[in-house]
């Protein structure tokens, strides 16, 4: 008698004991528990932003103290930047960097698994400090002395603390991606076949490589003042406040760079794909990578155009922000120009790509009146500046993400997230987004800094309440998007297949989710788009 | 879903994302009613910038965005097949150069602009309308601003100056505090106060009037309350003015005590993060009181530190009539 075997699948990685997962060093396990740590914090830095709108809907509104806003408001920032985009888009790279260039796993494994646990400890540092003797840090996440150095209780020392924690972890990390993306590429992968989003993350180490000891340098010496009675950034005894900025920035800068080049890696990987095209000038926007790289080392002063800075470095700052925007420019087009006479499929990461086009843009053009440093001495530390940065890094590097985690939700788990519920979430995203910041502009404009917890002047009260009630229609969203993992890892749903949107890189190759040691075997690289290949070598032998 | 519902769908929504980016070009265009009216040169010099580059960003917003949505529109999938590809176009290098190139240009000419304006916005003018240029230093102190005149005269948060002057402001911030930034925008960008550094800025006001500003750098836990005002005047009210505020008064001292003190003790001194004023013992002993505002104490900074003794005097006796002798 026949019995029908069942389709056999390899054991899901995902599948074992709890201990499996503290103990793995599996590239593809490491960049899983990046990814939901990632959201976890991106949820609790959400709540801190909804609690922060809140505060600010309405004039003299009591819903926080001075003293609770403050700290909000500099855990929020932390977060956003240190515990969500910069270690989520490491949690892409791990899980992503081995899959697209044909390797087993990452150069160093164990590290790797090391990169993760200090991350993890390093927020729950952060989140620890809520509880310290006199609260969490009050300073914003820029920490800037004197400041920060007038706190009495261990809420600044503990984010000092954090986020040395941290310089560790991503300085481990991004040490691992280089030597993987230099050393371990498949055979006849040559640098002009690297994928799009291969060649971002190895700019993204390299800066983090190059800035990071700056950070470091500056925590360190701010901790001494606090703890050491020394007085490098206390002008009483004859240090220097302004020093501080310029070692932060000295990191701050780039970092923004680290935050959303490996999304727009993402991007170039997700457009070709839901156009049926090639990407439009694949060397222009490889290159355009190490070009925003390479300059964003260059323009750390542009935050600091209102400390009295000589007018010839207020011209340098003003003009290396200006040439930045030209790599910046040369990849929106290009990406437009690939969607030209293209079969464009509004797939959820399609409709979060193209999201990202036009946000981003408004992002980088009001960018274009804050690098010219007489408008910034308007726009400086007002709400323009949180509008500016948020359009680059929620409109950005959040759409992007988004876009990513949709796209490769297959590959990682085997299903493909449900796509109706993609679709409200994007909408709700989209004009959620816009409504709470759109109208910061104007509020910055009108005169109204960043950082305050309340205020009473008259004229400013439309724009926040529409700001508020944007911030809310976001958090819609994202309940849409919990909802839609949860949904789709509890149905029994249709797997989702190698290679469901019809991938131009070698992760659709294998299986999704992808067996311990990735591929059986690697086929030869005889192009940038690998699986495009072998497709067309399949229907020609087919015919 | 059939094939006719879900294209509808698809332009329901596309045509919800035209309108919605439509919507933010206006407004972005429309943008000018977010800033107030200029009413000092270099503030105007400013804003003329603003619109310089307001004009250029629009210009490309609308090019991007417009050739964004045309193509969604125009190269949606249309009952192609899913697998159906487009023309394998991989780049036209002369095409890239072109859109390299004119961006660089667009930047090199807003570059040209801002340093033809320069001048205007950054340079002192020696006299103006009304008379020459006058010097006033402004100090940024957690959570108030401290402005003292050539004859002497202090006064906290409020500045009085006479209009159509050329008002220069040498701004900087007590070796001991933290760093601010005093803003106006309607007279002048932000220059920061910072502790060991001495800053300049200046503005002449068109027309006599209020102007309201606030410390833009933040600066601890009241800095939302850190507020000031520029109250331009005409030059004899000026003088006037001035010599009223070196005599020792209830007026000055209720000022310094709404400035300095009412952010952290509330505007009727009922206490917020300081404690209530009212019976307070440190109020009734001036010697105390004196060295209490010079010292700080726990999470009081050094509010009072380097007062002159008239100011000292004037807040005394303001508080004296208000919380001690029952007022």
């Amino acid at each position: 008698m026949a019995v029908r075997a069942e389709p056999v699948y390899p054991v899901p990685w995902y599948r074992g004991r709890f201990t499996s997962w503290i103990t793995t060093v599996d590239h593809k396990r490491i960049g899983i528990l990046y990814l939901i740590t990632c959201l976890v914090f991106f949820g609790a830095g959400g709540i801190l932003a909804v609690l922060m709108r809140t505060q600010l809907a309405e004039t003299n509104e009591k819903f926080l103290s001075a003293e609770h806003y403050n700290e909000v408001m500099t855990v929020h920032g932390l977060t956003m930047v240190f515990l969500v985009i910069v270690p989520i888009l490491a949690g892409f790279g791990n899980f992503l960097v081995p899959l697209m260039i044909g390797a087993k796993d990452v150069a160093f494994p164990r590290l790797n698994a090391l990169s993760y646990w200090l991350f993890l400890f390093a927020g729950v540092v952060l989140y620890a400090s809520f509880f310290a003797d006199g609260g969490a840090a009050q300073t914003g996440w820029t920490l800037y002395p004197p400041l920060s150095e007038q706190y009495a209780g261990n809420g600044v020392d503990l984010a000092i603390l954090a986020l040395h924690i941290l310089t560790v972890s991503s300085l481990v990390g991004a040490i691992n991606f280089i030597v993987t993306i230099h050393r371990m590429r498949a055979p006849g992968m040559t640098w002009m076949r690297v994928p799009l989003f291969v060649w971002t993350v190895d700019v993204y180490a390299w800066i983090l490589v190059i800035v990071l000891p700056a950070l470091s340098a500056g925590l360190t010496l701010l901790l001494l003042d606090r703890q050491a009675g020394t007085h490098f950034f206390q002008p009483n005894e004859g240090g220097n406040a302004l020093l501080f900025q310029h070692v932060f920035w000295f990191f701050g800068h780039p970092e923004v760079y680290v935050m959303i080049l490996p999304v727009m890696g993402i991007i170039s990987e997700i457009i070709p794909v839901f156009s049926r095209k090639p990407i439009f000038g694949y060397t222009a926007v490889a290159f355009s990578t190490v070009a925003i790289g390479f300059y964003s080392l260059l323009v750390w002063a542009h935050h600091m155009f209102t400390v009295g800075l000589a007018t010839p470095l207020l011209g340098f700052f003003m003009i290396s922000s200006m040439i930045i925007a030209v790599p910046t420019g040369i990849k929106i087009l290009n990406w437009l120009a690939t969607t030209w006479r293209g079969n464009l499929i509004f797939d959820t990461p399609m409709l979060f790509a193209l999201g990202f086009i036009a946000l981003f843009t408004i992002g980088g053009l009001s960018g274009i009146f804050l690098a010219t440093f007489p408008i910034d001495w308007q726009a400086q530390d007002s709400y323009f500046v949180v509008a500016h940065l948020h359009y680059v890094l929620f409109g950005g590097s959040m759409f992007g993400i988004f876009g990513g985690l949709y796209y490769w939700w297959p590959k990682m788990f085997g299903r493909k997230l449900d796509e109706t519920l993609g679709k409200w979430h994007f909408w709700l995203l989209f004009i959620g987004f816009n409504l709470t910041f759109f109208p910061q502009h104007l509020l910055g404009l009108a005169g109204m800094p960043r950082r305050i917890y309340t205020y009473s002047r008259g004229g400013w009260e439309t724009d926040n309440m529409i700001s508020t009630v944007g911030s809310y229609v976001m958090g819609a969203a994202i309940l849409v998007f919990v909802v839609n993992v949860i949904w789709t890892r509890r149905r029994a749903g249709v797997r989702a297949g190698n290679d469901p949107w019809l991938g131009d890189t070698l992760e659709w190759y294998t299986t999704s989710p992808p067996p311990p040691d990735n591929f059986e075997k690697v086929p030869y690289v005889t192009s940038a788009r690998p699986l495009r290949d072998l497709r067309k070598r399949l229907e020609t032998r087919g015919a | 879903m059939p094939a006719p519902v879900r294209r509808k769908l698809i332009f329901a929504c596309l045509s919800l994302a035209a309108l919605a980016l439509v919507l933010a070009g206006t407004a972005f265009a429309g943008a000018g009613r977010g800033i107030p009216p200029a009413d000092s040169p270099n503030a105007g010099g400013i804003q003329d910038l603003y619109l310089v580059v307001l004009i250029v960003t629009g210009v490309i917003f609308v090019i991007v965005e417009g050739a964004l949505i045309l193509f969604i529109v125009r190269f949606r999938g249309r009952g192609r097949a899913r697998t159906a590809e487009g023309p394998q176009i991989r780049g036209h290098t002369r095409l890239e150069l072109i859109w390299t190139a004119i961006p660089a240009l667009i930047l090199a000419a807003i570059i040209a602009v801002v340093f033809y304006k320069l001048p205007g916005i950054q340079d002192v003018p020696a006299a103006g309308a009304a008379g020459p240029r006058m010097t006033i230093q402004v100090e940024g102190r957690q959570f108030y601003w401290r402005y003292t005149y050539p004859n002497g005269a202090v006064s906290i948060n409020q500045l009085v100056v006479p209009a159509q002057r050329p008002i220069y402001l040498v701004i900087t911030a007590p070796s001991y505090d933290v760093i601010h930034s005093w803003w106006v925008p309607q007279l002048a960008g932000k220059m920061d106060a910072i502790p060991g550094k001495v800053n300049h800025t200046w503005f002449e006001a068109d027309r006599e009037g209020i102007y309201q500003g606030q410390c833009a750098e933040f600066c601890g836990i009241e800095h939302a309350m850190m507020l000031t005002q520029v109250r331009a005047v005409s030059n004899s009210e000026y003088e006037s003015w001035a010599a009223r505020q070196l005599q020792v008064s209830q007026d000055i001292g209720k000022m310094t005590f709404l400035g300095a003190c009412a952010p952290c003790h509330g505007m009727q001194g009922q206490g917020v993060i300081g404690p209530a004023l009212k019976g307070n013992a440190t109020l009734a002993n001036p010697q105390q009181l004196a060295t209490l505002l010079a010292n700080g104490k726990g999470k009081m900074p050094p509010v009072g530190k380097g007062w002159t003794p008239h100011e000292l005097a004037s807040l005394v006796a303001y508080l004296k009539t208000e919380f001690v002798s029952g007022g």
